[in-house]
């Protein structure tokens, strides 16, 4: 069964025109994170999907019902914002529980509902406080427990690690990939992190100003991008992209060499200059100008001596290589 | 680095509260300590002297003073009361009306509600004596009009309805007010909450009483309190539109108008500085102990919210 399908649906804000004719699918237990740069509709679609925003045009079909004209808390989702949006005059417990109560639910029914996402989120100790007295993790844990307790069809995050720090934004998106190995759920994750896009997505949707781009696995969308925009988003440091550097590249088409592809090479084809160096211990970024005046990042494993300033040559792998026409879709290698 | 001495005293405090002090301190703090000291004296002989709290055991023991006291103090309670149950209801009401995204002309709403507010007193009570003149007054044909003639009555003329009529204009001329505050202090919930809500199927008048209403508590306590005071310091209205006797026969009197009466005189009653003093020195401790009450009483377990 599928627990989202959007068909053609389009969403204009007067006449600015936010989301182009999206199709996709979401299958039941998916993990699907919509990735792209701040201002691509993302959000937007999310909230379309919720139902806080009508589609200018198009279904949507939740769980196999379509939900066009159905308001957002009988569409079977439960959503969590960006700020939380936890209610301020009400304790942990009431915050969740008060859509339950606004159902009709019983008392026993929202107590153990309640009691149970609790202790699946570790929030029993603070049951009876109010959100201004939880810190900034325990208020996106009472948030997805209020997500919980709707036992929705469809989870929907719209950005929850943004207000996090570094630390906590680790720890909490190994807890929110746990939780869906739990609830084995669907659920659907807008970030424009790549980094969240790849480690939580069973199914990334690259948007790009209101149109998807790809649609695919992480590794997939890695290693197959469909174009330069996809290339360039997924992958940290992104890709390299070439069209002086290298000879035999046909007009206009440019190549992709992702940073850790790049190798030294005495007899490498690509040379120039290091203009800046980032050492994390681990991996050591270099960032090199090369004598065609394009600057190019390389991504070597450990630690490496490399001085600013030191003139290197680089090589890569032919296999490793993109390449991508003027339009910057993706184009066959040139026949060797 | 120069610091500056920890001893030294800190003129620069000084200089900058200066104006704030001086002005406030002219205009208000020295008249009101003038006012509880004038209630204190009275004059014999055209000589002042000090006679303690003998005023205060003549406006509230002396069968005269006591009863036009106490008649003022209800019918003032009568006209907070009124203020409390209609204008600031219709206030939040108005507020959380205009403050939906989906009302069109808000503006335009939101300015003709409030342009009375900005009326003078005199104008307000002059304009509303001539729409409910039974003589020249529009109300009458208007109720005719529409075949509720009937229900016409002369409102201002009839002890029972005067007070309240004229409790119901104030209302008319200030509701604006409350409803700017609620208006404001709606608009500053986010709508992620809102949009929270409507996920969680809290929506319209639900939406307002278990998210808004919790959230805007601590204004309406504000504006119960502006309420309160303003109304136990009204006059201008009721001079304006029934003159310092309050007519029908005292029907309208409330404390501002007694006091200015007392204070000033009014047509045989001579004017008596010392009584009048005394009428508004009670009128502050009426005030001062309904703010306690507020303050201490309610306003710490109202909680405000940070968004």
């Amino acid at each position: 069964m599928t627990a989202l399908k959007l068909e053609n649906v389009n969403k204009s804000f007067g006449s600015v025109h936010v989301l182009k004719d999206i199709n996709l699918t979401v299958e039941d237990g998916e993990f699907v994170v919509f990735v792209g740069p701040s201002g691509c509709g993302k959000s937007t679609l999310l909230r379309v999907i919720a139902g806080l925003e009508d589609a200018t045009s198009g279904t949507v079909a939740i769980g196999g019902d379509v939900v066009n004209a159905v308001p957002p808390a009988k569409r079977g989702i439960a959503m969590v914002f960006q700020s939380y949006a936890l209610y301020p005059h009400l304790s942990v417990k009431d915050n969740m529980g008060l859509g339950l109560k606004q159902e009709g639910k019983s008392n026993a029914v929202v107590d153990e509902r309640v009691s149970k996402a609790s202790a699946m989120l570790d929030l029993d100790n603070y049951l009876t406080r109010r959100p201004a007295e939880l810190s900034g993790g325990q208020r996106q844990r009472v948030a997805i427990g209020r997500a919980i307790v709707r036992d929705p069809k469809l989870f929907l995050f719209d950005e929850p690690l943004s207000n996090l720090d570094a630390a906590l934004r680790m720890n909490t998106r190994v807890e929110i990939a746990a939780l869906h190995r739990t609830l084995s759920a669907s659920m659907i994750y807008v970030t424009h992190d790549q980094i969240e896009a790849m480690t939580l997505a069973d199914k990334i949707v690259v948007l790009r100003d209101g149109r998807v781009e790809q649609v695919g696995s992480p590794m997939e969308l890695y290693n197959n991008p469909a174009n330069q925009f996809v290339a360039g988003f997924l992958g940290s440091p992104s890709m390299n992209f070439l069209s002086q550097s290298v000879t035999g590249l046909e007009n206009g088409t440019t190549l992709g060499i992702r940073p850790e592809h790049l190798r030294f090479d005495a007899n490498g084809q690509i040379s120039g200059q290091v203009t800046h160096v980032e050492r994390l211990g681990g991996d050591t970024n270099l960032l090199v100008k090369t004598d065609a005046d394009e600057v190019l990042t390389v991504r070597l494993f450990g630690q490496d001596p490399t001085e600013v300033g030191d003139d290197v040559r680089l090589s890569y792998e032919n296999a490793n290589a993109f390449f991508f026409d003027q339009n910057g879709q993706r184009a066959l290698p040139r026949a060797a | 680095m120069a610091t500056p001495s920890k001893s030294g005293f800190k003129w620069h405090i000084v200089v900058f509260l200066a104006p704030a002090v001086i002005v406030y301190t002219a205009v208000m703090i020295y008249p009101l300590f003038a006012t509880l000291r004038l209630s204190f004296y009275s004059e014999v002989e055209q000589e002042r002297i000090w006679v303690g709290l003998q005023n205060f055991a003549t406006l509230f023991g002396d069968a005269i003073w006591s009863e036009q006291f106490w008649n003022a103090l209800g019918n003032n309670a009568w006209f907070f009361l009124i203020h409390m149950l209609v204008q600031n209801p219709i206030g939040i009401a108005l507020a959380a009306i205009l403050s939906s995204p989906k009302l069109r002309f808000s503006a335009f709403y939101r300015s003709a509600i409030f342009i009375p507010t900005i009326l003078s007193f005199v104008i307000v009570g002059f304009a509303w004596k001539l729409i409910l003149s039974p003589i020249w007054g529009i109300a009458p044909d208007m109720l005719d009009a529409i075949g509720l003639k009937f229900l016409y009555q002369p409102w201002l003329g009839k002890e029972e309805y005067a007070l309240t009529t004229l409790s119901l204009v104030s209302v008319w001329q200030f509701v604006g007010i409350p409803m700017m505050l609620i208006y404001a202090a709606l608009l500053s919930i986010p709508d992620e909450i809102l949009e929270a809500g409507e996920c969680d199927g809290i929506t319209g008048l639900s939406a307002f009483f278990k998210i808004k209403l919790p959230l805007i508590l601590p204004s309406i306590g504000i504006i119960s309190v502006l309420t309160f005071v303003a109304n136990f310091n009204a006059f201008d209205l009721i001079y304006a539109a029934q003159g310092a006797l309050a007519g029908p026969d005292f029907s309208t009197d409330i404390l501002g108008t007694f006091m200015y009466r007392t204070f000033f005189g009014f047509q045989l009653q001579l004017g008596d500085p010392h009584m009048g003093s005394t009428i508004a020195s009670a009128m502050f401790g009426i005030i001062l102990i309904g703010v306690c009450i507020y303050l201490f009483g309610i306003q710490r377990r109202l909680r405000n919210y940070q968004f």
